[in-house]
């Protein structure tokens, strides 16, 4: 007799469950190497972004600091998801191992969001570390309420999926760089994360509105001093819609036949 | 190797000098949105630093990750093997990264100027300061992109060094507004003094310490040099 192994059914919840674990111990494992350098790094430029804020400022009003705290978790996930994930994709391009893994048997979903998941688990301890250096620094007292969680979900789901679009969709890895890249320095300048919109000429405020950084900084900013946030059903909802879009558009690419 | 340079690194400098002008405009409007009702002393530092800024970022980032980019390709070794004098590549290397840095500092002052309405008053001093924090900077960056040998560590290092140069470095600002021991750490750290040289050139009278400066980026200059000799002379 020979021994025939069991045969999985590739559907339902299970499969699906099961190709995801898989997925995160590829990820972790592929990336051994790089990523708890990742993990410093991301630590100390977290951490030194909500302080650097400060020097240019000759004057830092109670407000004024309490919007650049509150804006530091947002700091610590945008580059996670704006720049880690793309180009994770992008070498992943350069060194052939990515025709590789979308051969693998799993939901293309689970692939998407297994590499979700293990860069919002890096980008959480700097978060951390983040919001209690510049809550010290800028002696911020904060209220964080249960709401902080889905928020940071949120914030990252929605960084990473736009990540991995970008990375998904653009064939060229050297593009891919210097998109994201640019973002973040689009980012850092033009969206007001830890400054209120007030602050800008009101066109670029009423684009930021439909972007989704500053909503970003939103949600958590109301999650963690409530009432310095502004319209947090809307911030809400600009950022899910970002989310289903980007993770669609992940979709698209990764499935399509080529 | 001025020519080889220029012919090799075509569509790159042309990226490049894009690049360069989108970086420093971009960042001198952008920083002056940081800080609510700016005044003429802050937005003078701005413009100025922001100009010294976009013209250290060739030599200092842009030009190690090229460098690094060579070393995968293999490129690097190419070029060790080309019979020039090394410090002939060197210079001519220089000359690449102050050409090409130069457009993006300038369109960043003249925007600078316009926007918050500035005038500067700009003296010969200007020319030595911009050659020498544009030498300092490229050896700085030079001697990174030879010494060490992972192109991935050259990229991330120049990241962080930017990081540091922007964030922590009182380019764009006065020094009083930092804590007084990194004020202090920053006279001996290559970005202040490029920044009060230049500065100096620009609006005198604005920084003192002119001298300190000119010795200090000398000294870094030379150093960086000498560490980049020792690692391109080492055999392989």
């Amino acid at each position: 007799m020979i021994a025939v192994p069991a045969v999985r059914p590739r559907a339902g919840v299970h499969y699906w469950w099961d190709s995801y674990r898989e997925m995160v111990r590829y990820d972790l494992a592929s990336q051994r190497q790089w990523l708890p350098f990742l993990f410093v790094i991301q630590l100390l430029l977290s951490a030194g972004m909500a302080v650097l804020y400060g020097f240019y400022l000759p004057v830092i009003p109670p407000q004024l600091a309490a919007f650049i705290v509150t804006g530091t978790p947002a700091l610590a996930l945008i580059p996670i998801g704006f720049i880690s994930v793309p180009q994770m994709i992008a070498d992943r391009k350069l060194a052939g191992t990515y025709e590789f893994t979308l051969a693998f048997p799993v939901p293309r979903m689970a692939d998407v969001l297994s590499s979700v998941t293990v860069y919002t688990a890096i980008a959480l301890p700097g978060l951390a570390v983040a919001l209690a250096l510049s809550a010290w620094r800028y002696d911020v007292t904060l209220h964080p309420s249960p709401m902080f969680v889905p928020a940071v979900l949120l914030t990252a789901v929605t960084a990473s999926a736009a990540g991995a679009a970008i990375g998904h969709a653009i064939g060229n890895p050297v593009i891919t760089n210097v998109i994201s890249n640019l973002l973040v320095f689009f980012v850092l300048l033009y969206a007001p994360i830890v400054f209120p919109a007030h602050q800008f000429p009101s066109w670029l405020a009423e684009v930021n509105r439909y972007l989704p950084f500053m909503n970003m900084a939103t949600v958590l900013r109301s999650a963690l001093l409530p009432g310095l946030a502004g319209d947090v059903t809307h911030a809400y909802l600009v950022l899910s819609v970002w989310a289903v879009v980007s993770l669609t558009i992940c979709y698209q690419v990764i499935s399509r036949r080529g | 190797m001025l020519l080889w340079h220029a012919s090799s690194l075509r569509v790159w400098a042309v990226t490049t000098i894009v690049v360069e002008i989108m970086a420093g405009c971009g960042m001198v409007i952008g920083v002056g949105l940081l800080v609510p009702d700016i005044s003429q002393t802050a937005a003078l530092y701005c413009t100025t630093g922001t100009a010294v800024i976009t013209l250290i970022m060739v030599g200092l980032i842009i030009g190690p990750q090229f460098i690094a980019q060579q070393r995968t390709d293999g490129t690097y070794e190419y070029l060790l093997g080309l019979p020039v004098p090394r410090t002939a590549a060197a210079f001519a290397w220089y000359t690449v990264c102050l050409v090409l840095a130069l457009p993006g500092a300038v369109a960043a002052l003249a925007l600078g100027c316009w926007h918050y309405d500035l005038s500067l008053r700009v003296s010969p001093a200007v020319v030595p300061a911009v050659l020498l924090a544009s030498f300092t900077a490229t050896m700085l960056g030079y001697a990174v992109a030879n010494a060490i040998e992972r192109p991935m560590v050259t990229v991330i290092l120049t990241q962080v060094v930017i990081f540091l140069a922007f964030g922590y470095a009182p380019i764009n600002f006065p020094p009083d507004q930092m804590p007084h021991w990194l004020a202090e750490a920053n006279r001996g750290l290559p970005f202040l003094p490029m920044a009060t040289a230049v500065r100096h050139g620009l609006t005198p009278g604005f920084d003192n310490r002119l001298a300190e400066s000119y010795a200090v980026l000398i000294a870094w200059a030379v150093g960086s040099a000498l560490v980049a000799a020792i690692a391109i002379g080492r055999r392989r």
